[in-house]
């Protein structure tokens, strides 16, 4: 753009800032952008660096490798199911950790104790998942409940619900051709871990490319101008809740086939990592905006974060301290960016 | 306006009772108020008014406290200067009291509660209020206003006139008779007819006490009545200032307010063809009671009135932003039902009426997403594929619209906050033009934005029109009506009370809008 032209057609006199060069400020921003975007995952590489220095032999390992990549798909479907509902506006979900154990409980408790075969279970495991989706999206969307209390109260239900169908118990005993479904090994990891990237690749693909994706990030962004421009708002948030029920079931299907069974009493402890992971994302490649790709690489660097200090010698309590305190930093930054980008 | 800044009190020996002198306010890229003088005397009702956008609220928010002023500023009361930014507890022990919209009463509480609302004084050991002072002493201001209500009884169950003594005596308390000064911020919207007379009554009173008023006001005619002096905002800078009621009347300052662009663009040809395009049918909606209308092709109706007649309900019903109680509209042959309640206006935009509303950030436009992203989204799922949308059409569309409207920058992946007010207007204006709309009903197209802005906006109207639109402006700017209408639609209380056709002109407009014959005799000529 010829800039001097530019000048010459304003009509009102140019602000202050409009007299200066746009160039240099413009390179700069942009510096702080690239830099913005991928900060975390410099500190990441650093983080690797000096573990790798301070326990020689010890994390630079396929052992490492294998339980960082390995170990983590149930976070990756239960972050990508509450991005589903995060994205088109809903703040936030907090049944998605108790719907993923309403659903893994179902399964090994229709199989287990009660003779059922392994696929109608699942079909059942996960259409209970759906079911849950339906039944928040109803209560938000068509009754107006605020999103932080109904979703409070399902989760709290659920748990209760699910350990009762446990008798607050592990459940285990699945016939062992099942977890293969799971723990087939693929290029030296699980194959669920390729379930996670499919997941995190097509949620990415809607978000950025399809119709549906555009609609659900101004559902997010505004309802009102969604509305007038013709775009069905209620339907696609009722939508998303369905969807992050959906998959949250399909998550419970996979942890428990890799598991083998599944403890309900566990299921809380996945609510913090699902929402540090969530958090961290939107200071990942897209700052101040909560993206797929940045929430499932937030989910490697703080489970690389953990392993590490855990080699080091630090004990389980360690994991909270990470994730709760990435979770503040995390929201921190989050804020900033978005502030300073408006 | 030189003479603004030399203005001087009316009495040598006692300075202004608010003297604001170089006030400016900037964000970010765009400058809402720019050297603002404002001086208001004792005993003094003086009127502050401009359109929406216009830096109004701004002002009243430094003036609050509530955002600080760029450097530079001064607010000067009594010839005490107040530290920047305003702190509320200075600003009071100064003797300035502010009384928000609507009143900022709390209907739970009592009429004591209300009036000592942040002056309670706690016993010193038990900490507790003692009821029976606090009750006292705000039966003490209300016997002051010559209006002494029962202080016991909840402000909910008061009649409107009374709940405005209550606001004002909170408001007066802390000054003794005749001094302070009280800015009154849009407080009597509200207020029925009577209970503003009645308002308007006890504010009066205190004037001429000497207390000062300083009343910001949307409604020109309360200004034009009760005030003394009147000052005029427009773009962020004061037009006039400090100008004597006497010598205008709402005509005038509607002028005043709007007047940037009285030269800035005559009338052309009309393009209206015979083929209607749409057309209403026994429209029922707000005051509006059975209306029928018709627009041609090429046709560019306008749609005006006072607030409240009924004329913006109408635009966003006939586009399903807003749903009716009855009626049905039909475009190019296809009828819509405009009583049916509806998740989102995708009938209307695949009929082809597209709207662009007045409140552009909450209703037209993403802020956080880009200019391409709002441009091309009405049309993501026609144009695009289920699992893809394309990149190239909206690349093309885009650009194809940003030469079009000339928005600035031309970068289609800008952020759409990061445009100033003219711009986002014209992206919102292209993201409906882009579709060829067969009606295009936009709400205030041209308001808080720069006068480059708005000719660009007109002429792509125009342009529209000329290419077999059918246009509908709703809008309390008559020189916007006067410069594209063929035809200006009067509303009066849910009724069209006048047509204006042929080439209606400004002051036409506006005499339409105020006719009222008491008050034209009252006021004498109406220019």
């Amino acid at each position: 753009m010829d800039v001097t032209r530019q000048k010459d057609l304003e009509t009102p006199p140019p602000s202050p800032q409009a007299a200066h060069d746009p160039e240099p400020v413009s390179a700069a921003a942009r510096a702080g952008h690239v830099a913005s975007r991928y900060a975390v995952i410099g500190v990441w590489a650093a983080m690797i660096a000096v573990y790798a220095v301070a326990e020689p032999g010890l994390f630079l390992t396929e052992g490492t490798f294998q339980t960082v990549f390995g170990s983590q798909q149930s976070l990756v479907f239960l972050t990508m199911a509450l991005l589903c509902t995060i994205c088109v506006g809903e703040f936030v979900d907090l049944s998605v950790p108790a719907t993923f154990g309403f659903s893994a409980t179902i399964l090994p408790v229709l199989v287990v104790d009660h003779g059922w075969g392994v696929w109608p279970a699942t079909a059942v495991a996960v259409l209970g998942a759906i079911a849950v989706g339906v039944v928040n999206g109803l209560l938000v969307v068509v009754v107006g409940v605020n999103t932080i209390v109904a979703t409070l109260g399902m989760s709290t239900f659920l748990g209760g619900i699910s350990l009762w169908m446990s008798h607050l118990n592990t459940v285990s005993g699945l016939p062992t051709g099942f977890g293969r479904f799971a723990l087939h090994p693929v290029a030296g990891l699980p194959v669920s871990f390729f379930y996670g990237v499919a997941l995190v690749a097509g949620f990415a693909y809607v978000l950025a490319f399809t119709p549906l994706g555009r609609h659900i990030r101004f559902v997010g962004a505004n309802r009102e101008v969604s509305r007038l421009s013709g775009i069905h708002v209620n339907r696609i948030r009722l939508g998303s809740f369905v969807a992050s029920g959906a998959m949250c079931g399909v998550g419970a299907i996979i942890a428990v086939a890799a598991l083998g069974g599944y403890n309900p009493t566990t299921s809380d402890t996945l609510l913090l990592p699902t929402f540090a992971s969530v958090f961290l994302g939107t200071a990942i490649l897209q700052p101040g905006r909560f993206n797929p790709i940045g929430t499932f690489v937030g989910i490697y660097f703080l489970e690389t974060g953990i392993l590490g200090l855990q080699l080091l010698g630090l004990e389980a309590w360690v994991s909270s301290v990470f994730y709760g305190g990435v979770l503040i930093a995390a929201v921190t930054i989050a804020t900033v960016l978005r502030r300073r980008s408006t | 306006m030189n003479a603004v800044s030399q203005a001087r009190p009316p009495d040598p020996a006692r300075p202004w009772r608010l003297e604001v002198a170089g006030l400016s306010k900037t964000f970010g890229p765009t400058r809402a108020l720019s050297d603002v003088h404002l001086q208001v005397a004792h005993g003094e009702l003086h009127g502050l008014v401009g359109q929406n956008g216009c830096g109004k609220s701004t002002l009243v928010k430094i003036l609050t406290g509530g955002y600080s002023p760029d450097p530079g500023a001064s607010v000067t009361v009594d010839g005490l200067r107040l530290d920047l930014p305003i702190r509320p507890l200075q600003q009071r022990a100064a003797g300035v009291s502010v009384v928000h919209q609507n009143l900022g009463l709390v209907d739970d509480l009592t009429v004591w509660e209300n009036v000592r609302l942040g002056h309670y004084r706690a016993g010193r050991l038990s900490r507790r209020i003692n009821r029976r002072a606090e009750q006292q002493a705000a039966e003490r201001v209300l016997a002051r206003l010559g209006r002494p209500l029962e202080a016991g009884q909840k402000v909910g169950s008061l009649p409107a006139q009374d709940r405005a003594v209550v606001a004002i005596a909170r408001a007066v308390q802390d000054h003794p008779p005749g001094s302070g000064l009280i800015i009154f911020d849009e407080s009597t919207r509200a207020l029925g007819r009577s209970a503003r007379a009645r308002f308007f009554q006890t504010v009066r009173s205190l004037v001429e006490e000497g207390t000062s008023v300083l009343l910001i006001s949307h409604q020109l005619e309360e200004i034009v009545e009760v005030t003394d002096r009147v000052t005029v905002l427009r773009d962020g800078a004061v037009i006039e200032a400090g100008l004597s009621t006497r010598e205008v009347n709402e005509a005038s300052l509607t002028r005043m307010m709007l007047g940037r662009h009285l030269v800035t663009h005559s009338r052309r040809e009309s393009h209206v063809q015979d083929q209607p395009v749409a057309s209403v049918r026994d429209l029922v909606v707000a005051a509006v009671t059975g209306l029928d209308l018709e627009v041609r092709r090429g046709e560019v109706l306008g749609m005006t009135g006072l607030i409240g007649s009924g004329f913006v309900e109408v635009a966003e019903a006939l586009t399903g932003a807003r749903t009716a109680r009855a009626g049905t509209l039909s475009v190019q042959g296809r009828d819509l039902a405009l009583d049916r309640r509806r998740g989102s206006t995708k009938e209307f935009v695949r009929a082809g009426v597209a709207f662009v509303p007045e409140r552009r950030l909450e209703a037209g436009v993403a802020g956080e997403l880009t200019v391409s992203d709002n441009l091309t989204l009405p049309r993501v799922s026609r144009r695009g594929g289920r699992l893809r949308i394309g990149a190239a059409w909206q690349a093309e569309e885009t650009a194809a619209m940003i030469a079009k409207l000339d928005i600035r920058p031309p970068d289609p992946y800008a952020p759409i906050h990061t445009l100033s007010g003219g711009n986002q207007q014209k992206v919102l204006l292209a993201k409906w033009l882009a579709d060829a709309p067969h009606l295009l009903v936009l709400h205030e197209p041209t308001q808080a934005v720069d006068v480059g802005a708005r000719h660009d906006i007109i002429e792509a109207i125009r342009a529209a029109a000329r290419d077999g639109c059918a246009v509908v402006i709703a809008s309390i700017d008559p020189t916007d009506l006067a410069v594209l209408c063929d035809r200006v639609l009067v509303f009066r209380d849910g009724q069209v009370t006048r047509e204006l056709s042929g080439d209606p002109e400004t002051d036409a407009i506006v005499r339409a809008v105020f006719d009222d014959d008491t008050r034209s005799q009252r006021r004498g000529q109406v220019d």
